[in-house]
């Protein structure tokens, strides 16, 4: 594996603020990074660190050579990363077939439209080539935006919030032609979103952010399964607490014991996620407090019978779910669980 | 990785930008004349030529002008509006533009043909004395309201476009909803769509006082003695800077609270406008009487405002055979001078739109310009010229060079602010990552000017440079100030002839002026018509 670009320690700071506090991160060739964090962590600002809009307070952005230093800035346009922008940014006065040139300087001007045409058409968009930007769709400008990216070969793509604007029965559309042209193009690309769903269907690499730090790095079922903290498992849906004490490698449940290897005595937190909570014989008592119905799934709210009262959710098949007041057994599916000091 | 050396040639440091200096040189020649006014009144003995009551005098008969203009052109103003956008009537397509036309008349023209066509002499006044015996006409037209009448109907097209503007925003659902809650059409008017529109017909006002303030020709020969009549009296007929300075600065103060009421009406403006569920305002058709009446109001403005005294002075210029070779002359003075000014404006005011977008203080030294009177622009610029003037001796062609880039610096400073709002409206569609995205793709700084900007904005600049274009056709007092000596623009032919009682050869250059500004003010004001609010 080839590093394309290196984030040692940046930060960023507005006025006494950190926008972004000490990140480091690297990008590989040919693999596509998904910056998962809610909005304001600082994600966005990365991202224009990285093509060079802002200079930076510390740290450094490297290729094979630096970009980014407290004392030095390589300006945007000598950098070599493109830009998919969250509202587009396509030029109004432009046709597309322009837009996508717009970027081609180093081509001679008998080439420039032909590799336009040719990005076009990896985003299946040739035909609009004469149209103006106005007069395209959501989708298609999305799309456009990306083929003028992708046109002058990057060795990095950066994506702000790619699929923000568009609408719901759009964007599974347009997040595969996304990743067809991405992958065609064989570049790094970092992807900033703040929808858990969508990091995690097409990230190779996972980085959760938060208040200007990175919480976690990894592939995203290492980081589904095994978050590092709870506002890492928050990143990434819906998840259950439990403060438990661990004695001896072992953590006690009101659900059953969990493996604590390698935690110290004392209290800590089991996090389970939804599906950890299955129902089978020979569990724990609850009784079914609410179950609200979200198509093929529902979500099933539990409380277990015990010394404290604990209310945990369940994700679960509609066909057969329980129904308010039942009393049932449940067990813990120790795989979708993790534990975490205090 | 492999070497991690910085490459010092593509590197450098952030630090403000050719552009950024730029746009501070012209907010700076925007500002100029108005320090040297300052350090004018401050430093010039006090002359013993013009007394304080003088003053005192002036600066009441200016007030009471600026309040009698004020009310009129409000009620006028807002009222057109209102119908134009609120109601369907005969007429009323054709009027929504019409009534910007009055702009294209300068103020002299109005006070030029109302004097002479209400004079006792006149043809209304004699038509009178003939019908019923006595002539019992009860306003005199060279008095203070005969001023206010002339000046309210050259300048209501301030407060008609931005009340008009300002109704068009307004979403229909705001409206509509105040009726669902029980309020008839007046309600609806008193309790919401004017108090929306507030903002707006405050900064139009504020505009229009502007214009009157600033205003020489029309008040001097109504014979109306205000405060830029004094600018220019304590100039050229008591030659004493100091006072001229001082009645200048008197009228600095009042141009900063207006603009300070003209910016405060534009940042509420923002309210209501551009909301998601904008829905277009459906005009409610008009049924006899009001219909009428609708119409001949929309009407009438214009012929006051236009119609009427331009007719007359057509019928007083067929009279007489015009001096053509002076009024030629003056033509060609007028257009080269109004062409260079329009374009050296623009390109300053570009720079600021390009260099500062963002910065206020700026745009807000530039538009203190903009509030200021010509006269005393003029006066602010001939106090460091003269010292130009000591200093390279008065050779003849080189005083003539100066002169006339005083002039054009003049109207820069003064129109710079004009010309950057349409500019800045223009360059509104480009968003912040259009600019990024040019950057990422490649481009440098001024590449992205050139490509993207100035493309985008190319109608807007086209547009400045005829709003520059029409103003300074119209311009007089600083012109008269600082123009070379026998250098006649049609404004100034037009003053002297009818400072001299020639009103028919007066009549000539003043029609050539509205002939000439009708044609960019059309384009400009149906223009303005189409546009809608996000758009």
């Amino acid at each position: 594996m080839t590093t394309t670009l290196t984030l040692d320690h940046v930060r960023k700071l507005y006025g006494a603020k950190a926008a972004v506090d000490g990140v480091s991160l690297t990008l590989e060739a040919g693999k596509i990074t998904c910056l998962l964090g809610p909005s304001g962590c600082g994600k966005s600002t990365l991202l224009r660190l990285i093509a060079g809009l802002e200079p930076l307070n510390g740290g450094t952005i490297a290729t094979d050579r630096i970009l980014s230093g407290p004392t030095f800035h390589v300006p945007p346009e000598q950098r070599d990363i493109g830009f998919v922008f969250q509202d587009y940014a396509l030029f109004p006065h432009m046709s597309v077939e322009d837009n996508v040139a717009f970027g081609l300087k180093r081509l001679s001007p008998t080439e420039r439209p032909k590799r336009a045409l040719l990005q076009l058409q990896r985003v299946h968009l040739a035909d609009r080539a004469k149209a103006f930007p106005q007069s395209l769709s959501g989708g298609e400008q999305q799309r456009i935006a990306l083929a003028r990216a992708l046109a002058r070969e990057p060795a990095l793509v950066l994506l702000d919030e790619p699929f923000s604007g568009l609408d719901a029965h759009l964007k599974a559309g347009v997040r595969d032609a996304t990743l067809e042209a991405l992958r065609q193009a064989g570049t790094a690309a970092l992807i900033v979103t703040h929808d858990a769903e969508e990091a995690l269907m097409m990230a190779d690499h996972l980085a959760l952010m938060d208040q200007g730090q990175i919480l976690q790095t990894g592939t995203p079922q290492d980081c589904y399964r095994h978050p590092v903290s709870l506002e890492a498992a928050r990143l990434l849906g819906p998840t259950n607490h439990i403060s438990v004490m661990v004695v001896n490698g072992i953590a006690e449940t009101a659900l059953g014991t969990l493996d604590a290897t390698g935690l110290s005595d004392g209290p800590a937190i089991a996090i389970l996620r939804p599906e950890a909570l299955r129902l089978a014989a020979g569990g724990a008592n609850a009784e079914v407090t609410s179950n609200r119905f979200a198509g093929a799934e529902s979500w099933i709210g539990l409380r277990i019978d015990g010394a404290s009262r604990l209310d945990l959710q369940a994700r679960m098949p509609t066909l057969g779910s329980p129904p308010i007041g039942t009393h049932l057994s449940v067990i813990l599916d120790p795989s979708a669980c993790t534990l975490t000091p205090v | 990785m492999t070497d991690l050396a910085a490459p010092q040639s593509a590197a450098r440091p952030a630090g403000p930008s050719a552009l950024k200096i730029g746009a501070w040189l012209a907010a700076g020649l925007a500002i100029l004349p108005l320090l040297a006014i300052v350090w004018l009144a401050l430093t010039r003995p006090s002359a013993t030529a013009m007394p304080l009551s003088l003053i005192m005098r002036y600066g009441l008969t200016t007030a009471a002008l600026g309040s009698l203009t004020a009310v009129a052109v409000t009620v006028l103003g807002t009222s057109a509006a209102w119908l134009v956008v609120m109601y369907r009537f005969p007429g009323r397509s054709l009027f929504s533009w019409a009534l910007a036309l009055p702009l294209a008349t300068p103020a002299f023209a109005l006070a030029y043909g109302y004097a002479d066509l209400l004079d006792v002499a006149g043809p209304v006044r004699t038509a009178l004395r003939a019908s019923f015996g006595s002539d019992f006409w009860p306003m005199e037209i060279r008095s203070l309201p005969g001023a206010a009448f002339v000046l309210s109907m050259a300048f209501y097209p301030y407060v008609y476009l931005t009340a008009r503007s300002a109704f068009i925003s307004q979403s229909v659902c705001a409206l509509e909803a105040s009726r669902t809650l029980g309020s008839t059409p007046w309600e609806t008017l008193t309790r919401v769509a004017l108090p929306l529109a507030r903002p707006a017909i405050i900064a139009g006002t504020a505009l229009a006082l502007m214009e009157v303030f600033a205003d020489y020709g029309a008040v001097s020969f109504l014979g109306v003695q205000t405060l830029t009549t004094g600018v220019v009296r304590a100039w050229s007929v008591y030659g004493a800077p100091g006072s001229a300075a001082r009645l200048s600065l008197l009228l600095l103060a009042v141009a900063a609270v207006l603009l300070w009421l003209e910016r405060s009406g534009r940042q509420g403006q923002s309210f209501g406008a551009n909301s998601a569920r904008w829905r277009p305002l459906e005009p409610q058709p008009l049924q006899g009487w009001a219909s009428l009446g609708a119409s001949l109001f929309c009407l009438s403005l214009i012929s006051f405002g236009l119609l009427i005294p331009a007719g007359w002075l057509a019928y007083r210029a067929l009279s007489a055979a015009p001096e053509a070779e002076r009024l030629v002359q003056a033509a060609m003075t007028s257009f080269g001078l109004a062409g260079i000014g329009a374009l050296v404006t623009v390109v300053l005011a570009a720079l600021i739109a390009f260099g500062a977008p963002h910065s206020h203080r700026i745009k807000r030294l530039a538009s203190l310009g903009y509030a200021t009177p010509g006269a005393v622009m003029a006066v602010g610029l001939l106090a460091p010229a003269s010292l130009i003037w000591r200093g390279a001796g008065s050779g003849g062609s080189q005083t003539v060079a100066l002169a006339l880039s005083l002039l054009i610096l003049a109207y820069a400073a003064r129109l710079m602010a004009s010309a950057l709002g349409p500019i800045e409206a223009g360059l509104a569609r480009v968003t912040p990552s259009m600019d990024r995205a040019a950057r990422t793709l490649g481009e440098t700084e001024t590449g992205t000017l050139r490509r993207v900007h100035v493309p985008i904005a190319k109608g807007a600049l086209w547009t400045a440079t005829l709003l520059v274009f029409v103003d300074v056709l119209k311009e007089l007092p600083a012109t008269l100030i600082l123009r070379p000596f026998n250098f006649d623009t049609l404004a100034v032919l037009a003053d002297r002839y009818a400072s001299d009682e020639r009103l028919a050869q007066a009549a000539w250059p003043t029609l050539l002026i509205v002939l000439t500004a009708s044609l960019p003010i059309i384009i400009l004001s149906r223009k303005i018509m189409q546009s809608r609010p996000g758009e």
